[in-house]
């Protein structure tokens, strides 16, 4: 099994796509990292002051592009085997296709993982090189207004989000085997479907799948790509009713590692047994 | 007898390549009906047929890849998917763009030469005796069919395989390398391999197998060593397979 993760690994290696990704990723998150430090505490803006937890914690947070990207890094490594016919090569060398998909998930977790982490590192430098070049202390002569272990929890949940996103994400393609289905899928379900279903269904938000990997990276509940706020209207009595909190760490980690092998299973026993004409 | 009790008598051994009783069904189209056939050691086969004749699906059928709907095909007396080392045993080429586009010749060779376990030095070999040492480094979507075909029987020869299985190989090749795969193919049957090649173009096979398979509408309807089933014909084998086709009146002999 470890040679056919270090195959797939070295199949990312040998393209430009997934570093191009990974660059996109970055970018994003420098850009709404900045962004959002640089208007945070200013009048009228939505980012609170680096000076609050609360503020410092939108920037430091603003991982979601990378979620999002990881999961489509995860669709492009199943599909890109169908849109290039090189799944017959890769079966006609492993025809146990189980191991295969598992390899797959593997390689685009650690991926993923790296995905978290480039754009952890980012955020959080973004969110404390503001707030040390604004003098925004922390409370109580803290350096910051979020502690060291804090910041490092936040930052490991995002590799640890980005990388169930991205297995999440080789499943998906693995059951659609079509790049452009599941890639336009990915962004349409991360940036639209889970903000409709979660504005009208709160309590069942914290369990959607992007969500439950983004309360893992410590982002608030209802924040979308780049920290953009996501509302929707509903009826006043739905609103009223108690929104629920966001799922603990490792019930968000259990949901999602979950979802990742219940869509592999599922995949396994249905289009991946198919016939690769 | 039935399917299941051919299935359940172990194959010989010896036959490299074998297919029985197979059968593909695509909803009500049969693709491939009740076929069986060997390709034995140290000879070329040709898979011969028109258009649509089910060579394609019969060939991925022995390799694994479709699922037959009765019958089955065994390599080396095992089914594909229950061979120890594959790679090992077949090397096959099916279509020649399968590579990604974006990847170098060389880098698309490492990763079957990390699938197949084999040492890097192979890599150099195969580029070699493909003639594409020169183009190693160019990214495959800049190939030219005729490349993309030698870089497949690089992939394929790879990993040093007894067995051969070719879906069209010369398509897309110039008459130089046309001339150039007949040589290797006659080269590895002489060490005593197993080349199983379909093909619709007659004249090349003519020159190229010992023996020909031919189907028509998934049925088998001739297996024979090729001085056979030309004898009598006055254009060989072209005459032999419209007749056998059904696409050519018959004749006085």
């Amino acid at each position: 099994m470890i040679r056919l993760v270090r195959i797939e690994l070295l199949k990312l290696r040998t393209v430009r796509l997934p570093a191009g990704l990974l660059v996109t990723a970055a970018g994003l998150t420098a850009l709404f990292a900045c962004g959002n430090a640089y208007q945070a505490g200013r009048h009228g803006g939505s980012v609170g002051s680096l000076a609050t937890a609360a503020g410092l914690r939108s920037v430091t947070t603003g991982t979601t592009w990378a979620m999002v990207l990881a999961a489509v890094l995860g669709v492009i490594i199943a599909t890109g085997e169908f849109r290039h016919a090189t799944a017959t090569l890769t079966y006609l060398a492993t025809p146990a296709r189980g191991r295969v998909l598992a390899a797959k998930a593997i390689a685009a977790a650690c991926a993923g993982a790296l995905f978290g982490l480039v754009a952890a590192v980012i955020a959080t430098g973004a969110g404390l090189g503001f707030a040390a070049a604004r003098g925004d202390h922390g409370a109580h002569g803290a350096r910051f207004a979020l502690g060291a272990g804090t910041l490092a929890a936040h930052a490991g949940g995002a590799v640890l989000g980005a990388a169930l996103l991205a297995a999440l994400g080789a499943g998906l393609g693995s059951l659609v085997r079509s790049q452009l289905a599941g890639v336009v899928g990915v962004f349409v379900w991360a940036l639209i479907v889970e903000s409709v279903i979660g504005g009208i269904f709160t309590s069942a938000r914290p369990y959607l799948p992007y969500t439950a990997a983004t309360t893992l990276a410590g982002v608030q509940l209802g924040v979308g790509p780049g920290g953009v706020r996501v509302t929707v209207r509903t009826h006043p009595a739905v609103a009223a009713a108690a929104a629920p909190g966001p799922l603990p760490f490792a019930a968000a980690a259990a949901l999602l590692a979950g979802t990742v092998i219940v869509v592999a299973i599922v995949a396994r026993l249905t289009t991946v047994r198919r016939d690769v004409a | 007898m039935t399917t299941d009790a051919m299935n359940a008598v172990a194959p010989p051994a010896a036959v490299p390549v074998e297919a029985r009783g197979l059968t593909k069904r695509f909803g009500p189209l049969t693709a491939v009906d009740r076929l069986s056939f060997t390709a034995p050691r140290g000879a070329i086969t040709g898979f011969l047929g028109p258009n649509g004749a089910g060579k394609t699906t019969s060939l991925r059928m022995l390799l694994g890849l479709i699922r037959p709907s009765e019958g089955a095909a065994f390599i080396n007396g095992r089914r594909y998917g229950d061979l120890p080392d594959p790679l090992r045993a077949v090397g096959a080429v099916l279509e020649a763009s399968a590579a990604h586009p974006g990847r170098s010749a060389r880098n698309h060779l490492r990763i079957h030469a990390m699938a197949g376990d084999v040492p890097g030095s192979e890599i150099e070999r195969v580029l070699q005796v493909t003639g594409l040492d020169g183009a190693a480094d160019r990214r495959v979507g800049e190939f030219s069919l005729g490349m993309r075909q030698r870089l497949g029987l690089a992939t394929a020869l790879l990993c040093d395989p007894d067995i051969l299985i070719l879906d069209e190989p010369a398509n897309g090749l110039d008459p130089e390398g046309v001339r150039w795969l007949r040589q290797l193919l006659r080269g590895l049957a002489a060490e005593g391999r197993t080349v199983l090649m379909s093909s619709h173009i007659l004249a090349e096979v003519a020159q190229t197998v010992d023996r020909v398979v031919i189907v028509d509408h998934g049925r088998l309807v001739a297996e024979a060593a090729l001085p056979e089933l030309t004898a009598g014909h006055d254009r060989g084998l072209e005459d032999a397979f419209l007749r056998l086709t059904g696409h050519a009146p018959e004749g006085p002999r």
